[in-house]
C-alpha cells in the first residue's frame, strides 16, 4: 500500500476514533455531574421464583440453607458442614437428586438480625421460593455471643446460666417471627431446625447453662410443632457427654465429625 | 498549521512502519482469547452450581456478609464489601444480572479491569520511544535539521500519538468483542447498566443512580479510559523526551503505572497518595460505583489531577525539547 493511500485511511480512522472517544468523554462527565438529562433509577421489580412445591411430593429436592455459623460450617475443617454432608446424605437415603439452591447462612447471625434480613433483603425470598427443603440453624448466638465475647476477654467466669436464660424470651419471638416469614414466603417446603446444644459443658461452672438451652430448645418445638412441614432435630445429646471430640478448635463450633452427626441426625427424620 | 499537517502524516506513517501497532494487535490477539476461555470456565462453573444468576449474585451477598461478619478484616475493607453489597442488591431488587455472559458485558468489564495496567502497557509501547528512539538511531539530527521550528516537530508526535491512543482502545474494543462474542454471542448491546451510585464515605447514595444501555456505557466508558491513556502517553512522552535510552524511559514509565497499582490496593493509609496520578487512572471507577481507594477522590478531583500532571509533562516535554543541545 503506498503511504499516501495508508495515511487517508490511517488519518481519517483514527480521527475517528478520537471524535468518538471524546464525545464519550464529555457525555460521561455531564451524565455523572448530574447534568445527565432527569433519567431516574427505574422501578423495583421483584421476581417471583416458581415454588420448589411440597418436600414429599418433589422428584428433585431443592435446599436452601439459612441461619448462622452452623449452617455456614464454621469449624469443619473439610468445609462441608453439616449441609452439605445433608445433601450427600439425603440423595442416597432418598434415591433423588439432590440440588442446593443457596447457602445463605453468614457467620455470628441472631434471630433477630436473621429476622430484619428476610424483612429487608428482598433477595433472599427468591433462593427460599425455589427450595422445598429449608435447613435452618439459628438461636446460638442470641444466647451464647455474649457469653463467648465475655470468655474471650478472659472473663469466662461472668458468664451465668442466668444471663443466658434471659435472653431466651425476646430472642424465642424472633424465632417466631422468621418462621412466620419464611412461611410467607414459601408456605409448602419443610424446615428442617437443627436445635441449640451447649457447647461449654464441660467446664464445670457452665455445665447447668443445658438446662437454658433445652428450654430454647422446648420453645422452639412449640413454635414449629404448630407447623404440619417443620421439623426441630435435637442435637443437644451429641455433644454432652463426648462433646469435647466433636467440637473444633474454638470450643463453640461442631468439628468435621460432629457436623456429620448433626446431619446424620437430619436426613433420619426426614426420610 | 499547513506546514504541521504533512510533519503529522510523517509521524504516523513512522509509528505504523515501526510496526508498534501490529505489536498491540498480536498481544489483544493471544491475551483476549485467553480472558475468554477463563470467563467461558467462570460461567460453566456457576452454570453447575447455581439455577439462574439470582441465585449466584445471593450467594455472593451472603458471602460478602460473611466477610464483613468477620472482625479479622480491617474496617477500611469492610467499606469496599459494603457497598459492593449495596450495589449487587440493587441489580437484584432491579433484576438486571450485572454481570451476564455476552460480548458487549465482557468487552465492557475487560476494558474496565484493562485501564490500570493493560492499556498504559499498550501506551507505552507506542510513546515510549517516539523521541528517544530518535535520538539513539541518530535521526534526531535529520529531523532538527529541517527548517522546521521544534515545537512543531514535537507537537506532530505529540498528535500522532494521540491517533494512535484512540486507534488502540477501539481496537481492543473490537477485537474483544469479535473475540468474545464466538463464545458468549454477540449480543447484549441494550442490557441496561446501572451507573450514578455516588459514594461517600463507607455509605452509597442511590438517589442518582440511573439505568443506561450497556452501548451508552461502553461509550462512556470508553472515553473516561480515552483519557487517563492520553495522561499516561503525555507523561511517557515526556519521559521520552528526558531520557536517552528507550528501555529507560519504558522500564520509569511502568514502575509509576505499577506503583500507582500498589498504592490503590494500600488504600487511606497515606492519604497525600492520592495526589500521584497513577493513583487516579481508575477513572472507569466512578462510572461503576466502585469505592475510590483514598477518601477525598472523586470524578473531578481525579480529572484536576490528571490535567495536573498532563499540562506539567506537556510544559517540561515542550521547555526541554525545544531548547535542548542535541549531542552525541
Amino acid at each position: 500500500m503506498d503511504s499516501s493511500r495508508l495515511w487517508r485511511i490511517l488519518g481519517t480512522g483514527s480521527l475517528a476514533a478520537t471524535l468518538l472517544l471524546g464525545g464519550g468523554f464529555v457525555y460521561a462527565v455531564q451524565d455523572m455531574l448530574g447534568s445527565g438529562s432527569g433519567l431516574t433509577a427505574p422501578a423495583k421489580k421483584p421476581v417471583l421464583a416458581e415454588t420448589g412445591g411440597s418436600f414429599a411430593a418433589a422428584s428433585t429436592i431443592y435446599v436452601t440453607a439459612l441461619g448462622d455459623s452452623l449452617t455456614k460450617g464454621v469449624g469443619d475443617n473439610t468445609g462441608e458442614g453439616y449441609v452439605k454432608q445433608v445433601i450427600k446424605g439425603l440423595g442416597q437415603a432418598t434415591g433423588k437428586p439432590v440440588q442446593q439452591i443457596n447457602n445463605l447462612a453468614v457467620a455470628g447471625l441472631t434471630a433477630s438480625e436473621l429476622d430484619e434480613m428476610l424483612e429487608k433483603d428482598q433477595g433472599m425470598a427468591y433462593p427460599i421460593r425455589q427450595a422445598n427443603l429449608i435447613l435452618l440453624t439459628i438461636g446460638g448466638n442470641d444466647l451464647f455471643r455474649t457469653a463467648l465475647s465475655q470468655a474471650e476477654e478472659g472473663n469466662a467466669s461472668d458468664i451465668s446460666v442466668e444471663s443466658v436464660a434471659s435472653r431466651i424470651p425476646e430472642a424465642i419471638a424472633s424465632f417466631k417471627s422468621v418462621i412466620g416469614r419464611i412461611r410467607a414466603i414459601n408456605p409448602d417446603a419443610t424446615i428442617a431446625y437443627a436445635g441449640l446444644y451447649n457447647p461449654f459443658y464441660d467446664i464445670p461452672e457452665l455445665k447447668e447453662g443445658i438446662v437454658p438451652v433445652q428450654k430454647w430448645n422446648d420453645e422452639a418445638f412449640a413454635v414449629l410443632s404448630k407447623d404440619p412441614h417443620a421439623v426441630l432435630v435435637p442435637v443437644l445429646d451429641l455433644f454432652q457427654l463426648h462433646g469435647s471430640g466433636y467440637l473444633s478448635s474454638d470450643h463453640f463450633h461442631p468439628n468435621h465429625e460432629g457436623y456429620e452427626r448433626i446431619s446424620d441426625r437430619i436426613i433420619q427424620s426426614l426420610s | 498549521m499547513r506546514d504541521l499537517l504533512p510533519l503529522i502524516q510523517n509521524e504516523t506513517l513512522k509509528i505504523w512502519k515501526k510496526k508498534r501497532f501490529y505489536v498491540i494487535l498480536l498481544i489483544l490477539l493471544v491475551l483476549i482469547p485467553i480472558f475468554t476461555y477463563a470467563q467461558m470456565r467462570v460461567s460453566q462453573t456457576n452454570a453447575v452450581h447455581f439455577k439462574d444468576w439470582r441465585n449466584q449474585i445471593q450467594q455472593q451477598i451472603t458471602d460478602l456478609q460473611n466477610t464483613l461478619a468477620s472482625d479479622r478484616v480491617p474496617e477500611e475493607w469492610k467499606k469496599y464489601d459494603r457497598i459492593e453489597i449495596l450495589r449487587l442488591q440493587y441489580y437484584l431488587d432491579h433484576d438486571v444480572n450485572p454481570s451476564s455472559p455476552d460480548a458487549v458485558s465482557f468487552t465492557r468489564q475487560f476494558m474496565a479491569s484493562s485501564v490500570s495496567l493493560f492499556f498504559p502497557l499498550m501506551i507505552l509501547a507506542i510513546a515510549s520511544d517516539l523521541v528517544s528512539g530518535e535520538r539513539s538511531s541518530g535521526t534526531i539530527k535529520m529531523l532538527l535539521t529541517r527548517p522546521v521550528k521544534r515545537w512543531k516537530i514535537l507537537m506532530s508526535k505529540l498528535v500522532a500519538l494521540t491517533l494512535y491512543v484512540s486507534l488502540a482502545i477501539v481496537a481492543t474494543g473490537a477485537v474483544s468483542y469479535l473475540i468474545s462474542g464466538a463464545v458468549f454471542g454477540y449480543g447484549g448491546w441494550t442490557m441496561p447498566v446501572f451507573t450514578g451510585f455516588g459514594v461517600q464515605g463507607g455509605t452509597i447514595d442511590a438517589s442518582g443512580v440511573h439505568a443506561v444501555p450497556q452501548w451508552l456505557y461502553l461509550f462512556m466508558q470508553s472515553g473516561l479510559i480515552w483519557v487517563s491513556c492520553m495522561t499516561v502517553a503525555v507523561l511517557s512522552l515526556m519521559v521520552s523526551v528526558l531520557l536517552r535510552s528507550t528501555a529507560a524511559s519504558i522500564v520509569t514509565m511502568m514502575a509509576a503505572v505499577i506503583s500507582g497499582t500498589i498504592l490503590s490496593g494500600m488504600t487511606s493509609s497515606w492519604e497525600s497518595a492520592k495526589y500521584l496520578f497513577s493513583v487516579n487512572i481508575d477513572l472507569t471507577d466512578y462510572l461503576e460505583g466502585v469505592p475510590a481507594p483514598i477518601d477525598g477522590m472523586n470524578l473531578v478531583f481525579s480529572l484536576g489531577v490528571l490535567a495536573a500532571w498532563s499540562a506539567a509533562a506537556l510544559a517540561v516535554s515542550f521547555g526541554i525539547f525545544t531548547k535542548q543541545d542535541i549531542l552525541n
